[in-house]
């Protein structure tokens, strides 16, 4: 009884203190409805594919959006014949490159501050590298999916028909724009309010409309997401025999495989994945909570089935492999040489 | 109203309750005071607020619902999110969210006992997360050191025990400290380790350290997890380390050891942890 009043405890604190972080987090995230006229910036971005990989990555500062808000602006990046390169770095960068990220790592880690600094690096270095690699690829249509392909080909060929769908159906940053099981549909959320309008010419009330909608629509799906993800935590910290853990954190490798495992199963949200990490923070080696920091906004069993929106499955598996690799890597360097 | 517009209503009254129950959860944690077992004082504000915006957010969304249940037929596409791709299934993480916040309501959070302690691993240095001290001076407010000639507290003893090691330094100087009772058993009948959790963040990282006590009689008299204020004089003993175990045998050590004058159980103090 006592264990599982404890375990409960933990939870509740971890909620506490993740909370204030995921509202500001959804809040801003919304709040992009009223202020950015994605259009503009997109007019204004480099189309050379190694500083457009550089840009994309650094933009999470002006899309404070977490996993789940990335995927559906990556989307319309693509959609907007922007780059693959801009559209991928962004994808990987975003959810933790920025403030509001860094904000909440910095104040789980205020005695370790080396763990925000790499979180900032490794994560960077990532996903410029992957920009890069498939900026070789200056033509993204064999990589998305068949339905997206074809959108973007009418796009280009200036099919005037087909391209008031495109650009008008999701100029809307909102993260919920796209579905991923319907079958050849795109979704009718918000068509019969935006046939004919874009965002921006869309009255204050109805934005606001659209803010709130956001912002409960964010905070449940990533607040559900946030109590499961507790739970697991809670239950591992008390349930879990600490010889066991040492033995599994205490190992260069184990301990980053095992971080990494963790973090694309338990697939919380990148606002407040650090206040998880931190329950394992005494028993698991700073490499392996780096690894969790730096591999799970990019990859994880919630973010792959946003990225099967966008890519055709070989083309995600490419991505984790990539992503993977380059976090166990750089990681392991890292405790090799410090 | 058509069956699809009455599943959104319900959907969006779902998550209306959710978010309001939230506000009042965390609200409940500021005003009872329950925030002291869970996370550290410097976010105290920021659960407030974020209670405030919830409860804003509720007001907003209940207006914006009666307007257009009101006015508008055009409703349903206007703001059904649901078709959104969710990882879990339609109302589902409403739910979940309705169920913890009921949950919280009613049960209050405990003060982390001796069991989490051992769970954690005593140890007798601080955990890499604690800071380092910002300040030198005392915790202790002066009227209470000139009492008894004691200057630190137990994690001020801890701290300093971590800068400068030798524990012969400390030979006969006097000292008062609180915690609460940890039993070793691989250390002799009469000695306890009085400990405190040291918070960073919130109780996930709540870190225990602790000071050993030699007491004049059995350590059964005073129950594991009671709260104690212990007054006696420092002195250096050679015992098995506090992080030894059955399975990890260790050299004995020479540590520093209060030696009990006197033993006062006290209340669970309403801010157990030190920060």
């Amino acid at each position: 009884m006592n264990q599982i009043s404890s375990a409960f405890t933990l939870f509740t604190s971890l909620l506490v203190e993740a909370m204030p972080f995921l509202l500001i987090g959804v809040l801003l995230s919304s709040s992009l409805i009223f202020f950015l006229d994605e259009n503009k910036l997109i007019t204004k971005l480099p189309k050379n594919p190694f500083l457009g990989a550089i840009i994309g990555s650094i933009f999470g500062f002006f899309f404070p959006v977490c996993e789940c808000g990335n995927v559906p602006v990556a989307r319309r990046f693509l959609l907007k014949g922007l780059p693959t390169s801009v559209a991928v770095s962004f994808l990987f960068a975003a959810p933790t490159i920025n403030p509001i990220v860094l904000w909440s790592t910095y104040v789980a880690f205020r005695g370790q501050p080396e763990i925000v600094w790499l979180r900032v690096i490794f994560s960077l270095t990532i996903a410029i590298t992957i920009g890069c690699i498939f900026s070789l690829q200056s033509d993204p249509r064999p990589l998305l999916k068949p339905r997206l392909a074809k959108r973007l080909t009418a796009l280009i060929e200036g099919q005037k028909e087909e391209k008031n769908i495109n650009i008008k159906e999701y100029s809307l940053l909102q993260s919920g724009s796209f579905i991923l099981g319907e079958k050849g549909k795109p979704i009718k959320m918000t068509q019969s309010l935006l046939d004919d309008t874009d965002n921006n010419s869309l009255s204050l009330w109805q934005k606001w409309d659209l803010f709130i909608n956001n912002v409960q629509y964010e905070l449940r799906e990533l607040g559900g997401i946030l109590i499961l993800g507790s739970a697991i935590a809670a239950s591992i910290q008390v349930f879990v025999p600490r010889e066991i853990i040492l033995n599994l954190g205490q190992g260069t490798i184990t301990s980053i495989v095992a971080m990494m495992i963790l973090a694309a199963v338990v697939s919380i949200c990148s606002t407040v994945d650090s206040f998880f990490i931190l329950s394992f923070a005494s028993t698991f080696t700073t490499a392996s909570l780096v690894a969790f920091l730096v591999f799970g906004p990019m990859i994880d069993i919630k973010s792959i089935g946003l990225m099967l929106s966008i890519f055709k499955p070989r083309m995600i598996l490419y991505l984790t492999a990539i992503a993977a690799q380059l976090t166990f890597i750089f990681t392991l360097s890292y405790s090799y040489f410090y | 109203m058509n069956n699809s517009i009455k599943q959104d209503f319900w959907l969006n009254l779902l998550d209306i309750i959710a978010i309001f129950l939230w506000s009042l959860l965390l609200f409940k944690y500021w005003i009872t005071g329950e925030l002291n077992l869970l996370i550290h004082p410097n976010y105290f504000s920021l659960v407030l607020i974020t209670s405030i915006i919830f409860l804003l957010l509720t007001i907003a969304k209940i207006i914006q619902l009666f307007n257009y249940y009101q006015k508008n037929h055009n409703f349903h596409n206007y703001t059904n999110n649901n078709q959104h791709s969710n990882l879990l299934p339609k109302g589902w993480a409403s739910s979940i969210l309705i169920f913890v916040a009921i949950l919280g309501l009613i049960i209050k959070p405990m003060v982390l006992s001796s069991q989490t302690a051992m769970q954690r691993g005593v140890t007798d240095t601080l955990p890499p997360t604690t800071l380092e001290t910002q300040s030198f001076l005392t915790q202790t407010s002066p009227e209470k050191r000139s009492q008894s000639g004691a200057v630190r507290s137990l994690i001020e003893w801890v701290r300093t025990l971590n800068a400068y090691p030798e524990p012969d330094t400390y030979t006969g100087q006097p000292a008062n400290i609180t915690g609460f009772v940890v039993h070793l058993d691989h250390l002799p009948e009469n000695y306890i380790y009085l400990s405190r959790f040291v918070l960073t963040c919130c109780a996930v990282d709540a870190y225990p350290v602790g000071i050993l006590v030699e007491l004049p009689k059995s350590r059964s008299n005073f129950p594991v997890d009671s709260w104690l204020e212990v007054q006696g004089i420092m002195k250096t003993e050679t015992l098995p380390p506090v992080d030894s175990s059955q399975n990890r045998k260790q050299k004995d050590k020479r540590q520093l050891v209060l030696q009990a004058k006197e033993v006062k159980t006290i209340p669970t103090p309403k801010n157990p942890y030190a920060y």
